[in-house]
């Protein structure tokens, strides 16, 4: 059955939550001048690869990512989703943690971090055990909800832009050696997995995917020259969140709330929670391919179990940093890898079954 | 006997009814009734502590009464705590709208309570700056006195849509903030008095740069600081020796080369004016010659103004991102600022007369 338009509300949905909050703050932090550029790179960069992906996965009508690798050997299964599966327990306690402190930053300032933590997990867990449909019913709604107050949002904040902080467009490449700009690719390569993962339950065209892509391009660009344009770059880099800061600037005389951050940030933590039921639902499905015994919602349990009793270790934001850094290595390994080397298995599959035709 | 499905029924109804607990997202809540929620706060440096002093309203019998308390404190926040701490209900900063500051915390510098105002995110970044050119105390003492009950005149004073006027600059924290970290981005802050009638005196703006005051401007040099800024200038009534008019609109063009390491601008100011008043009977064209040779002579002022203390609050600066490199516009304060030459023009359209026809 096509769903095309289910995954591309998820897609949507997953990315808007991780772009707005740590992804200004990183490309403003990696370079002083031609935001555009690190910016154009890894939109090409998610656009190449997420191309290479489906393509690989049309080669392998109605399976999933485990069973390809799977199928091709155990050696190449292990090879391939042992580290995706360590990539997705990392993203979901940094995600977790990360955007606990953010909630705590923000609003809640009296409420202690693990009551924060239990709450984003529970509802999560409790999305993700229902299966992958709720989790796609569950994205529809919260799109039909909260779509238009980030959009409105998203357009209201720029009231107070000054167009002079766009120029000049020089810029040159050494944002290429800050490892604030790697980090960055955490919005880029933490929410496109999930195509690979649906294949038997959902099918989908690769064309509206693309256009999901596309529509989120715009968001990319202005989530970090909004605060450039508002508060120029040697403002901008000393603010932590700066997207975030920018909302809090905004000001409507005619609406009865004076902080509208409240509704933009809140709507943003349903599309995180939405996301990190998503990534557990995937991180069980490698689990449970390896340890088929355990039933997968008492598995879902456990992992949040774990998490949250591995969240305290964390015990202030340079840590969380810390963690973001070392997740690099495996971002990049899960970014590039995976979808080349579905393409790969796909292509030498195709040869494999002419060969034998003919 | 159960059967286990039932079972497991009960065991997630219990587990509904336990999310509830935590669902409401209440912890340490304070109801309404036990918060104070002050809606200017007034902020003095004296020696090494901050002086802060709060407008507070208290409900009593159904009237509301105006309370002023002060506090001093190492830092701004201890201070309120210890208010807090000392008053029957605890002090939220939560809608703060207006920040004064006296003069001579002014002029030494406001860079760390701004930051602090940023980084606790617990007054709005929206709320505006106001300084007060009189001891702090005797001024809020003195406001309490002419104001309304609900105590809201000193907010409305500078609200778009209530008391504020074209005279008056309108400066809020995050502007402030910019200014202390930009390279090009000065701000001007209102100086306000306590007034005998009316419960403040606007008597000009105050120029900021990098957080400190370091000059200041009249009310009429505000008005051209706001029409430069592209705040509307309506109602403004422009007084002459020969005639008052009111601006009703005002649009700006401004062209910027370098000539050497020497700035040049190009400005052109075009006004659409109504005539209100005259003496005499003077010609379009002249008053048209008048205002335009008025208007020039106050920017000119103003503009010297600024340039001798270094402080670019028209943003001039940001026209020449394109021509000066980055690691150069750090020093446009000090190296290009001063020598910037700006060639400034009005361009008058008297729209219409009212009823009369004037020659």
């Amino acid at each position: 059955m096509d769903k095309s338009l289910n995954v591309m509300v998820i897609y949507i949905l997953s990315h808007l939550g991780l772009i707005f909050f740590m992804y200004p703050g990183n490309i403003i932090d990696s370079t002083e001048q031609g935001h555009w550029l690190p910016i154009l790179i890894g939109v090409i960069v998610h656009f190449v690869f997420i191309t290479i992906y489906m393509k690989g996965l049309e080669l392998f009508p109605k399976k999933d990512v485990i069973s390809i690798y799977s199928s091709i050997g155990k050696g190449t299964a292990v090879f391939f989703l042992i580290p995706v599966l360590l990539y997705f327990i990392m993203i979901i306690l940094i995600t977790v943690r990360a955007y606990a402190e953010i909630i705590t930053i923000v609003f809640l300032s009296n409420t202690p971090l693990w009551a924060i933590i239990l709450l984003i997990l529970f509802i999560s867990t409790y999305i993700a055990a229902n299966g992958i449909e709720p989790i796609f019913r569950t994205g529809f709604l919260l799109a039909i909800l909260f779509l238009p107050l980030i959009v409105m949002i998203f357009f209201t904040s720029f009231q107070n832009v000054d167009w002079h902080y766009f120029v000049p467009f020089d810029t040159d490449f050494k944002f290429m050696s800050s490892p604030s700009y790697y980090e960055s690719f955490f919005a880029f390569s933490g929410g496109f997995l999930f195509l690979g993962f649906i294949q038997p339950y959902f099918s989908y065209k690769r064309k509206k995917v693309l256009i999901a892509a596309a529509i989120l391009i715009p968001i990319f660009l202005f989530s970090v020259y909004i605060p450039i344009l508002t508060f120029g770059q040697a403002t901008a880099a000393t603010t932590f969140l700066p997207y975030v800061v920018v909302v809090d600037t905004i000001n409507i005389n005619w609406l009865m709330f004076d902080r509208v951050t409240m509704f933009f940030l809140l709507s943003l933590i349903s599309f995180i929670m939405l996301y990190l039921a998503l990534v557990i639902w995937k991180t069980v499905r490698i689990i449970n391919h390896y340890i088929p015994s355990i039933h997968s919602s008492y598995c879902m349990i456990l992992l949040s179990l774990a998490i949250f009793i591995t969240c305290h270790f964390i015990s202030d934001w340079k840590e969380v940093e810390k963690l973001f850094l070392w997740n690099t290595l495996l971002r990049f390994y899960v970014l590039f890898a995976i979808p080349l080397s579905i393409y790969y298995f796909g292509r030498r599959a195709k040869r494999k079954e002419n060969n034998a035709n003919t | 006997m159960q059967t286990p499905k039932s079972n497991k029924r009960v065991l997630l109804v219990l587990c509904m009814i336990s999310i509830i607990c935590t669902l409401t997202g209440c912890w340490d809540n304070r109801d309404i009734n036990h918060r104070v929620l002050p809606l200017a706060i007034g902020i003095s440096k004296q020696a090494n502590e901050y002086k802060v002093i709060l407008k507070i309203q208290v409900h009593d019998n159904e009237t509301t009464k105006l309370k002023i308390v002060t506090q001093t404190g190492e830092t701004i926040s201890k201070a309120v705590d210890t208010i807090s701490t000392n008053m029957e209900s605890s002090v939220d900063l939560l809608h703060v709208k207006v920040i004064v500051i006296d003069k001579e915390t002014a002029e030494d510098g406001v860079k760390d309570i701004i930051s602090g105002f940023m980084r606790s995110r617990e007054v709005s970044p929206k709320a505006l700056i106001a300084i007060c050119d009189e001891d702090i105390e005797y001024f809020f003492t003195n406001i309490k006195k002419t104001m309304t009950s609900d105590g809201t005149s000193l907010v409305e004073n500078f609200d778009k849509g209530a008391g504020w006027d074209p005279q008056i600059a309108l400066t809020r924290i995050w502007e402030v903030y910019r200014s202390v970290h930009s390279y090009t981005h000065d701000v001007a802050i209102p100086i306000i008095i306590s007034g005998k009638s009316t419960s403040i005196e606007h008597i000009g703006s105050a120029i900021i740069k990098n957080g400190k005051m370091v000059e200041r401007i009249d009310n009429d040099e505000t008005l051209l600081f706001n029409a430069f800024k592209g705040e509307s200038t309506h109602g403004q009534i422009e007084v002459m020796t020969n005639a008052s008019v009111l601006i009703i609109g005002n649009s700006m063009n401004i062209k910027s080369k370098m000539n050497g390491k020497q700035p040049l601008m190009e400005g052109k100011v075009n006004l659409k004016v109504v005539i209100l008043e005259t003496r005499g009977d003077p010609s379009r064209k002249f008053i048209k010659k008048e205002l335009n040779a008025h208007l020039s002579k106050r920017f000119s002022h103003m503009f010297e103004k600024t340039q001798k203390s270094e402080a670019d609050i028209l943003a001039l600066g940001q026209y020449f991102r394109t021509h000066i490199p980055r690691s150069e516009l750090k020093s446009w304060r000090t190296e290009y600022y001063p020598n910037l030459k700006m060639n400034i023009q009005f361009q008058i359209d008297i729209q219409n007369e009212g009823y009369l026809k004037t020659l």
